[in-house]
């Protein structure tokens, strides 16, 4: 057997050919596109029963899981002032966050809104309401010095941006001295009750629970009165992250927005106390920014 | 030998004036009605001479003439005149019936009151009177039985020789009317009395702050605990007699106001140019241990709202 030498230029060939196939492999996938998750972990802020809250959700989630092909989980966050830090330590996909929860994943971790559900009374939004017992003799800013206010939660607009943009507004700057005490109830509906109880004189929260609790039991309504009340802002608003494919974001934003013309959805919709989905858009979080820009000086008087 | 007589006649008759003024270096004196042994009351005369110490320790001293009459008309008006006998510089009532005793007696000598319900409709006005007092949403009361079980009938203990306790009953029930529920009047004017907490058939009782039904707590809750009936108070329940939920202004604010307003009016201010202040606030308390006894069960959406659980 006589070995001969390979021919160089053949050689040569062969290896630019190789690398070149190497080469073409990864450009034939796609670099930019995100890959479709297998599931869609989505948060959810407590509200003031976190059982009847998990149960509307559930239904919602088993109805996107069929409609997406994607299995949609759902966890609760363990209190509305750890959105921000929760949904990076969970590594959430998106989160049904109230108004100034989701203007701050807005703003902080470029969160995309989505939509707003529409609940029973046909509103997407809320508003924030500052009350006392008619019987206090509070009726305006100057009657409450010296006494005790009960908001919701820092991270709420209703229970608590709202009234300190609003006692900014009318000259309330150094909120530690003008009240003799100040606490959060944890939730709107204990903030009316420590109202109506007289553990607080004072009381912030949400228009939507005063509301329902004032339809169930109207003595409520007579016991109490909105002193102001703030401008409307969306609710609830589905938010997801960037990165999420934008196929997928396309398709669970329509399957919310057409739910109330099926029949299925219809029912979903229904367990989830709503009467349909409404597109949500950045926009719709401008006079939250306001109110936080108002505010600003006091939440850091108030933090001390 | 005469000289050693009138030495011993000066130092019986030094002696005599001692035995029969038993404080002559006091320079006050405050003569303080307290009804009974109540122990809202006593909480709160605490809170009194507390405040009233650290206010004017050093500056003057002071006697405190302490009156506690059993609730009755007579045993009110005989502790109003004692201390207007005693001739003391400021009278203080805790309650209603004890105030409005003293008013009775149209004496020149100031008064303050505390503890008394709602005082702006108790007409307790005058140039010697001022106080405070407290007021209580008796609908959070009924909202709260509401949510823990079905009332359709409501017994509110309460006693006609007293004021307040009868403003308490009026109002709470109205509200009980207006939540559709039947107001069942408990009268306790006497022992007897208590007789009909066992025939009333009611699903759940207020007492209200008469000192005749606490001063009876003990035996009232014994009865309702027997028949199963939960209860709520105005006032708080220190012993743990039973209650299921109080709903109460904390009596020592009421106390150290007082004090406050006894010590400017010792140091000379009239009592017409001191505001009578009205407290709000409240402290809602359950007792998870009555209320496994009567078989309910405290949502969790309810216990949060309470300032104290007793478990």
């Amino acid at each position: 057997m006589i070995l001969r030498p390979r021919s160089g230029h053949g050689f040569l060939l062969r290896l630019v050919i190789c690398l070149l196939i190497c080469l073409a492999a990864p450009a034939a996938r796609p670099v930019a596109a995100p890959a479709q998750p297998e599931e869609l972990l989505i948060g959810i802020e407590p509200e003031h029963n976190i059982f009847d809250q998990m149960e509307r959700y559930r239904y919602l989630a088993g109805y996107l899981s069929q409609q997406l092909g994607v299995q949609v989980k759902l966890t609760i966050m363990s209190r509305y002032g750890e959105v921000i830090k929760r949904f990076r330590s969970l590594k959430l996909d998106g989160a049904f966050l109230t108004s100034y929860t989701a203007t701050m994943g807005i703003d902080e971790l470029k969160l995309e809104p989505v939509v707003n559900p529409v609940n029973l009374n046909g509103e997407s939004s809320s508003q924030g309401y500052i009350f006392v017992r008619k019987d206090s003799g509070i009726r305006n800013v100057n009657d409450m010095r010296g006494k005790s206010i009960v908001f919701v939660d820092p991270a709420t607009m209703e229970g608590y941006l709202f009234p300190l943009a609003y006692l900014q507004q009318h000259g309330v700057t150094d909120m530690n001295g003008f009240f003799n005490r100040f606490y959060f109830s944890g939730s709107h509906v204990s903030a009316i009750f420590a109202v109506l109880d007289g553990r607080a004189d004072i009381g912030a929260a949400k228009n939507t629970v005063f509301n329902r609790l004032v339809g169930n039991d109207p003595s409520i309504g007579q016991e109490l009165a909105i002193i102001a009340q703030s401008p409307k802002a969306p609710e609830i608003t589905l938010c997801i992250r960037q990165e999420i494919d934008p196929d997928l974001r396309a398709r669970l934003a329509a399957v919310l927005l057409q739910m109330d013309k099926t029949a299925e959805g219809r029912k979903v919709l229904q367990q989830f106390n709503a009467i349909r989905f409404v597109k949500s858009s950045r926009a719709d979080f401008g006079g939250i920014e306001a109110m936080e820009e108002q505010a600003r000086a006091a939440i850091a008087e108030h933090v001390k | 030998m005469n000289t050693l007589r009138l030495v011993q006649r000066i130092l019986l008759t030094l002696l005599f004036v001692l035995a029969l003024a038993p404080d002559l270096q006091a320079q006050k004196r405050i003569g303080v009605i307290m009804t009974g042994d109540v122990p809202y009351y006593g909480a709160m005369h605490d809170a009194f001479v507390a405040e009233l110490n650290r206010r004017i320790a050093g500056e003057e001293k002071i006697e405190i003439i302490l009156q506690r009459p059993f609730p009755d008309p007579i045993a009110w008006s005989n502790a109003a005149r004692k201390l207007i006998a005693f001739d003391v510089d400021l009278i203080v009532t805790y309650g209603s019936p004890a105030t409005l005793a003293v008013i009775h007696e149209k004496t020149r000598i100031p008064l303050v009151y505390a503890g008394l319900y709602e005082p702006d409709q108790a007409e307790m006005s005058g140039e010697n009177v001022t106080g405070c007092g407290f007021k209580v949403p008796l609908s959070s009361i009924v909202r709260y039985f509401k949510r823990l079980k079905t009332v359709n009938t409501l017994g509110i203990v309460c006693s006609s020789i007293e004021e307040d306790s009868m403003r308490q009953y009026a109002t709470m029930k109205e509200i009980a009317e207006q939540h559709n529920m039947k107001a069942e009047k408990i009268d306790i004017r006497g022992r007897a009395d208590l007789d009909g907490l066992k025939t009333k058939k009611t699903d759940a009782v207020f007492i209200t702050g008469s000192s005749l039904a606490h001063l009876w707590l003990a035996d009232i809750m014994e009865i309702l605990r027997r028949e199963k009936i939960p209860t709520a108070d105005i006032f708080p329940d220190f012993a743990e007699a039973g209650v299921l939920m109080t709903l109460f202004p904390p009596p020592q604010q009421q106390g150290q106001l007082a004090a406050e307003m006894a010590a400017q009016i010792l140091l000379g201010k009239k009592p017409v140019n001191i505001m009578a202040y009205t407290f709000r606030d409240t402290e809602l308390v359950f007792n998870l241990v009555e209320a496994r006894h009567f078989g309910i069960i405290f949502p969790i959406e309810l216990l949060i709202e309470a300032t104290k659980v007793i478990e």
